[in-house]
């Protein structure tokens, strides 16, 4: 059984997490728009970076996030965690 | 690879002439397959140094300088140098050989590049180095280092007068790294260039940092982060297409003739979708390619460093037929900012692009430069003014374009009319202020708001007003400090003609 894989989508500017338009459990393609950002007066979208289940979001509406701060992972869909 | 036939012709021909004495040519024959004999290469590697050479140029025209010389008994001088042509231009070449002793530079080595590149300079030919070399060869010890010097200033003086560009095939380590450092473009194979001052071992036992060889130096650190690197490809081919690529859009020298190519429209379906491509929402993000589609040539551009400081677009294009260099910014990434790296990014494009004579192209929607701690701990204000030393400077063509928006300094440092710009126009729907409707009012109406029973729709209202009344382009047009306010489907019309008088196309040109 093969560990399980994640992705995560991290912030790429300083900016506040505006909105969060996912959840965990939620099934997301790679592209999908987990969040938007907000900096220098633009709404900035994040995309997931693969496609699969999303394991944890690490960030609440509001917060300010450095760049480079993870915001959400994600399970990848060929090597999902196995059932317990 | 074809190698010359030197035997005997027929020694009846003349009994007296030395090809009566077949012996010398056997030798000569001998000594050649000695040094070219092909070692198969190793590791990642697809081809031998030669057989890189011979790929980068027009097929069949590679030319070998001194292929007998030697640092050893058997070892050959470490590098393959020669010329050829590249899109029926010549290009000068040196290709490391790591079969000789894994590349090292040593003082016969260093020499041979040397030569190489007095031949470039001296006659005004582009030089591409095929970098695969694990640094200083240590057995030659100082003269090594002072031959890397030697390399180092002859790069420098060349970076004034012709392109270089640097493959990195292999390792590019230590002393060897620097070369790439100080030519125009480098570009990486993925999984098998690396660039870095050390490798792991040396970097546990400096700092006790604990890293790989590709964290360290590999493609995506240089593509990426440090920008060090300016294009990551998948294989050696790609590389060498790449830099032919590069070459295609430059003169050989500075001052040379542009490479004028048959002016084509722009895509039709662009064109059309130009009007439609910005949101009339400044704070939603778009596209920037979209809008060069429905401007440019339809014809292949080349981005360069496009994973680096993505933020602002650097592209080399065509405009009815020229080579233009486009900086633009990129609102889909982080919004279009300007930052520390991207101005880096973007004056260096801009110098690249003045000194060969390439009009510049400046695509305007910028929010600003990114403000806080971490900019100004990068030097945000010495990297962004680059940006306007580089612009000021320019003597090639500069004619900018405001699509959206373009406030404050970075209206300034994008190629505005104050740094020179020849033309400047925006799109009648864009805005140009001292700083955005939110900030301003914010500053202006401090008190009215405080007051006010609902601050939150009168500053709404008046961020309204002020971006009709202020910040709406016909005050920049009025004041001469916009050359017109167009509709985009004008903008490559007016750039076409802009570059009619600027750069008119020499008499008999072919394009």
């Amino acid at each position: 059984m093969s560990a399980a894989t994640t992705a995560t989508a991290t912030a790429d500017i300083v900016s506040n997490v505006w909105k969060l338009v996912t959840e965990v459990g939620a099934q997301v393609r790679e592209g999908d728009i987990l969040a938007v950002l907000e900096s220098m007066k633009m709404e900035l979208p994040v995309h997931a970076p693969a496609t699969g289940t999303v394991a944890e979001v690490l960030v609440a509406e509001g917060q300010i996030v450095q760049e480079g701060d993870a915001l959400v992972v994600i399970a990848t869909q060929d090597e999902a965690p196995a059932a317990v | 690879m074809t190698q010359l036939d030197v035997s005997a012709p027929d020694p009846a021909a003349g009994a007296a002439t030395q090809a009566a004495r077949p012996h010398h040519r056997d030798v000569l024959a001998q000594r050649r397959a000695d040094r070219t004999a092909r070692v198969e290469p190793r590791g990642r590697r697809q081809h031998t140094a030669r057989e890189r050479a011979h790929l980068l140029v027009d097929e069949g025209t590679f030319v070998e300088i001194s292929p007998l010389r030697t640092a050893g008994p058997s070892s050959g001088s470490g590098v393959v140098i020669g010329w050829g042509l590249v899109g029926g231009r010549p290009v000068v070449v040196a290709s490391h050989d790591a079969a000789v002793a894994s590349g090292a530079i040593g003082a016969v080595f260093a020499e041979t590049v040397q030569r190489a590149q007095r031949i470039a300079i001296d006659r005004g030919h582009p030089i591409v180095y095929i970098n695969d070399s694990g640094g200083a060869r240590i057995h030659d010890g100082i003269h090594a280092l002072h031959g890397c010097g030697g390399i180092f200033a002859n790069n420098v003086e060349a970076s004034r007068k012709i392109p270089q560009i640097s493959l990195i095939l292999g390792p590019c380590a230590g002393a060897a790294a620097y070369s790439p450092a100080l030519t125009d473009w480098t570009i990486m194979v993925k999984e098998q260039g690396q660039m870095f001052l050390t490798g792991p071992e040396i970097v546990r036992a400096a700092t006790g940092e604990d890293a790989t060889a590709d964290e360290i130096g590999g493609s995506g650190m240089h593509t990426r982060t440090s920008g060090v690197a300016h294009l990551e490809v998948d294989d050696e081919q790609a590389a060498l297409d790449a830099a032919r690529g590069i070459l295609s859009f430059l003169p050989s020298r500075v001052g040379g003739a542009q490479v004028l190519v048959e002016p084509v429209p722009a895509r039709p379906e662009a064109v059309a979708r130009l009007p439609h491509v910005v949101p009339d929402k400044s704070s939603i993000v778009f596209d920037m390619h979209e809008v060069l589609d429905g401007v440019l040539d339809d014809r292949p551009r080349l981005e360069l460093s496009p994973a680096h400081a993505p933020s602002v677009l650097t592209v080399l294009a065509h405009l009815d037929g020229r080579p233009v260099g486009i900086v633009a910014n990129q609102p889909r990434a982080r919004g279009g900012i300007l930052d520390a790296k991207a101005s880096v990014k973007a004056s260096r494009f801009v110098d690249f692009c003045a000194r060969y004579g390439l009009p510049v192209l400046t695509f305007v929607d910028v929010p600003g430069f990114l403000p806080g701690t971490v900019e100004e701990g990068r030097g945000v204000i010495t990297q962004g003014a680059t940006m306007l030393r580089a612009y000021v400077e320019a003597q090639s063509p500069v004619l900018t374009v405001v699509v959206r928006k373009a406030y404050g300094g970075a209206y300034i440092a994008m190629g505005s009319r104050s740094l020179g710009a020849d033309f400047t126009w925006a799109w009648s729907g864009s805005e140009i202020a001292v700083m955005g409707p939110g900030g301003a009012v914010a500053l202006l109406h401090r008190r009215a708001l405080k007051d006010a029973e609902d601050p939150d729709t009168l500053r709404d209202e008046l961020a309204a007003e002020y971006r009709e009344n202020v910040a709406r382009p016909y005050l920049a047009a009025e004041a001469g400090i916009l050359d017109d306010v167009i509709v985009p489907e004008e903008t490559r019309e007016r750039m076409v003609q802009a570059l009619g008088v600027l750069a008119p196309r020499a008499e008999g040109s072919r394009a």
